[in-house]
């Protein structure tokens, strides 16, 4: 298992990241004491560490040069600078990349995932495949395949992160712009029509499953997946 | 020449009068030889010349120093002559641009710090706005649209913010380099895509993919969204679509950005790109800083491009930016 550092001034934020890192299983550690950075890292030996440029006592790029003396680890600015003179300090210090605040958690991730790619080979990721499990509904979104006792379907990219968000949220109505949100991520266009027959489609695979009217849509706010096809026989 | 006439004219009256009155005089006490009378008038006159004329030169400085404006404070400092007069005024002008000098310094010591903190300001929100979309991101519920909404207006505010003041500073944090035109109208509009949901307005680019042109990706980014923020808002209700084309005319490119909706009444298309002016949309759709149209014709001009507007009330607007094609010797590169 990989684990990161997180070296954060802002504690909630510095939580909201450990813990969303750590859904992805990854082994996640805050540094909450500022000017023992160094013993921290020596303790953990994480394989990646996350720095926030601002803090308190001695900045971002003087831990980053510090840590360069003893690790060549992943490191990773977060910012709320975009200027190009700070980036390219980070990187003149030692850093790997940077993102600048506000951030969205999938792009952290992106970047985590990619230096860490790089950093211990592309096969040290993918040992584990990442499920989502709803009630014996089972999502392998790496593969693009949804399984239900026993039988199985195809999905496109679309619309399995459609039933993740689903999946994910089940029994909750879902937002249609926090749909739309997820599928635009992947940097194509989508307006509403490329929503509904997404939706549309995901019914009909659904139902091969032998799961109907399982997805809801609730009229003016979005769509409501209820897990009862484990009721049915 | 003319101060310095108009300024000895009395003297010379004086002088004539003196002359004359000497003459006169010497005629009624009966000095008669003519030739010696206009001997002394020439040499007298001969003398008063010189001293004119030592005056003149003397004063040069001075003289013209009064007639000409003054183009810059710095000009008042200058060295007008060491004659008394010269010298007295040149204390008075070194002494009062030396007052309106520590006025300028304090004030733009004042500004700069002011900038400083604004931008530090800026730059500390940054983190609590990040904690609050982290924290709202994975909530699927109607309700948060709303808060997301709301935390995105806010980051647009602060962002307007961080290039307004950073404006006067543009030569320092300003790189003009090839930006590929495509992927940078799919960046800024990946960018606002809440925006776009929200409103129910979508975008369709027309752009070309092969087109490089010479700008600054952060600036340039920065006046496309105002412009795509523009246009969503004005279509929002009226429209569904909001058009992003690129058209090549010679060496330069338009960047154009068309909607169709409630456009710009023909009373306000003049004003627009002035600072703060909101005009009748501002009032209509409230949420109107008139900075945004403003932001962007400036950011235009520094980075050498050229900006046109073209609406019709109801029936939409356009706006478009001229833009230098990057030279192509690496065309296929």
């Amino acid at each position: 298992m990989f684990s990161i550092l997180i070296v954060e001034d802002d504690l909630k934020l510095a939580q909201l990241l450990q813990s969303y890192v750590e859904k992805y299983g990854f082994r996640a550690e805050a540094v909450k004491e500022f000017d023992r950075v160094m013993e921290v890292f020596q303790g953990i030996r994480p394989d990646l560490v996350l720095l926030d440029v601002n803090l308190p006592r001695y900045d971002g790029y003087y831990w980053c040069r510090q840590i360069r003396t003893v690790s060549t680890c992943p490191i990773l600015f977060i910012s709320a600078r975009d200027g190009k003179m700070e980036q390219v300090m980070a990187l003149e210090n030692g850093a790997d990349d940077y993102i600048a605040k506000p951030f969205d958690y999938e792009v952290v991730m992106a970047k985590i995932k990619s230096q860490l790619r790089r950093a211990y080979g592309s096969y040290a990721l993918s040992k584990r495949e990442r499920t989502v499990e709803c009630t014996g509904l089972v999502l392998y979104p790496e593969r693009l395949e949804l399984t239900l006792s026993g039988k199985t379907v195809d999905l496109s990219h679309k619309e399995s992160l459609l039933i993740e968000t689903l999946m994910e949220n089940s029994s909750k109505v879902v937002s249609r712009d926090y749909l739309l949100d997820k599928l635009w991520n992947n940097q194509q266009l989508v307006d509403d029509n490329t929503l509904n027959v997404n939706i549309t489609r995901i019914r009909k695979k659904l139902s091969e499953l032998g799961v109907e009217e399982a997805l809801e849509t609730v009229r003016g706010a979005g769509y409501k997946l209820r897990p009862f096809w484990r009721e049915e026989p | 020449m003319r101060l310095f006439w108009r300024e000895q004219t009395p003297l010379i009256f004086m002088y004539a009068g003196q002359l004359l009155l000497t003459v006169y005089m010497c005629r009624l006490s009966g000095f008669r030889n003519t030739f010696d009378l206009a001997y002394i008038c020439i040499v007298n006159t001969a003398l008063f010349s010189f001293y004119l004329i030592y005056r003149y030169i003397r004063h040069y400085r001075f003289y013209r120093r009064l007639t000409r404006p003054l183009l810059s404070i710095d000009e008042s400092a200058e060295f007008i002559g060491n004659a008394p007069l010269a010298d007295a005024l040149g204390h008075l002008l070194q002494g009062k641009y030396r007052l309106y000098q520590n006025d300028i310094q304090q004030y733009r010591k004042k500004l700069n710090d002011h900038i400083t903190f604004i931008n530090q300001w800026v730059h500390q929100m940054k983190t609590p706005l990040s904690v609050m979309h982290l924290a709202v991101q994975n909530e699927t519920d109607p309700f948060f649209d709303s808060i997301r909404e709301e935390i995105d207006k806010l980051r647009k505010g602060l962002d307007t913010v961080l290039y307004t003041s950073r404006l006067d500073a543009f030569e320092q944090d300003f790189v003009a380099e090839p930006v590929h035109l495509h992927q940078l109208v799919g960046k800024v509009v990946a960018e606002h895509r809440n925006l776009f949901i929200r409103n129910k307005v979508f975008p369709e680019i027309q752009v070309d993919e092969r087109l490089m042109v010479m700008s600054d990706d952060k600036w340039l980014a920065f006046a496309l969204g105002q412009l795509i923020t523009n246009a969503v808002r004005y279509s929002a209700g009226a429209s569904s679509r909001v058009l992003i084309s690129s058209e090549v005319d010679g060496q330069q490119v338009a960047l154009e950005i068309r909607d169709n909706g409630a456009g710009i009444p023909k009373q306000d298309i003049k004003r627009v790109f002035d600072a703060y002016f909101t005009g009748e949309n501002g009032r209509q759709f409230g949420e109107s800083t008139g900075m945004g149209l403003y932001l962007v014709r400036e950011i235009a001009s520094r980075l050498d491009h050229h900006v046109e507007i073209e609406s019709e009330q109801g029936q939409g607007t356009a706006v478009r930016i001229w833009m230098g094609i990057r030279p192509y010797e690496r065309k296929n590169a």
